[in-house]
């Protein structure tokens, strides 16, 4: 058993797809943001597959790099969306 | 590769896949979080098998604060004016999305490279991060801030109590 970019590929696709799905078809406006970590963490996973198997030249690590700056990316636009939609009942 | 490594990236991800679905077909927000979580979880064990310690640690942290954040009971539930029929063609949409990119990654033709380095990496990332891409993240640092603050500005915010009530 080994894993190739194919198969990072493929569960990358897999995450992006899964993250579309939910932003679609989730009803509630919160319920549809949290789709985005999932489509993020998609993308993360494809960048830090290619920094493993396929960076060539240049700095090789610049994935990860991406990889990270996603993961906090998709920390800012879940706080984002909860904060905008308010609180259900005065403190 | 080894074996133990490939294993553990497939276990990741179909954590990572079962936690996605219990966020799309859950309905309560506490369930929600933990499927959330789960998803981060996959997500770091992948990052892990791939050789990116740090990015795990990282992508662990955020995603275990979004799954705390979607846990609080009393945030306000905001509904779509979307109708059922343009939801079906979003999912659609999603699949037909999954069927391009899965076909993308089984006709691609990738370039194979060595990888030299380490299990974590986190003085080359450091090293890559505040030096040689020092002006991209203290942009995307600058854009968490401001989304941060802007997020406990308007929670802070009081709504009206007819809006409070149902009432328009």
């Amino acid at each position: 058993m080994s894993v190739s970019l194919v198969s990072v590929m493929f569960v990358s696709a897999g995450l992006v797809a899964l993250g579309a799905f939910i932003s679609a078809w989730k009803r509630q406006l919160t319920g549809a943001v949290s789709g985005l970590p999932v489509m993020f963490a998609g993308a993360g996973v494809a960048f830090a597959g290619v920094a493993r198997f396929s960076a060539a030249s240049g700095a090789p690590l610049i994935g990860q790099e991406m990889a990270v700056m996603l993961a906090i990316a998709a920390l800012a636009a879940v706080g984002l969306a909860i904060g905008l939609a308010g609180r259900e009942s005065p403190r | 590769m080894d074996s133990l490594h490939a294993i553990g990236f497939y276990v990741s991800a179909a954590l990572a896949g079962v936690g996605g679905l219990g966020l799309a077909f859950a309905r309560r927000h506490q369930r929600r979080a933990l499927a959330l979580a789960l998803v981060g979880l996959g997500t770091a064990g992948a990052y892990l098998s791939l050789s990116a310690g740090f990015a795990a640690v990282i992508a662990l942290l955020c995603y275990a604060a979004c799954a705390l954040l979607v846990a609080r009971p009393d945030y306000r539930t905001v509904e779509q004016a979307v109708s059922a029929v343009w939801r079906q063609v979003g999912a659609i949409g999603a699949a037909l999305l999954f069927v391009a990119l899965a076909y993308a990654a089984f006709r691609g033709d990738f370039v194979h490279a060595t990888f030299y380095g380490g299990p974590f990496g986190s003085l080359s990332l450091a090293r890559l991060m505040f030096a040689h891409d020092a002006l991209a993240t203290e942009a995307v640092a600058g854009l968490v801030l401001v989304s941060l603050v802007g997020a406990a500005a308007a929670w802070r915010r009081e709504r009206p109590r007819d809006d409070r009530e149902g009432r328009s």
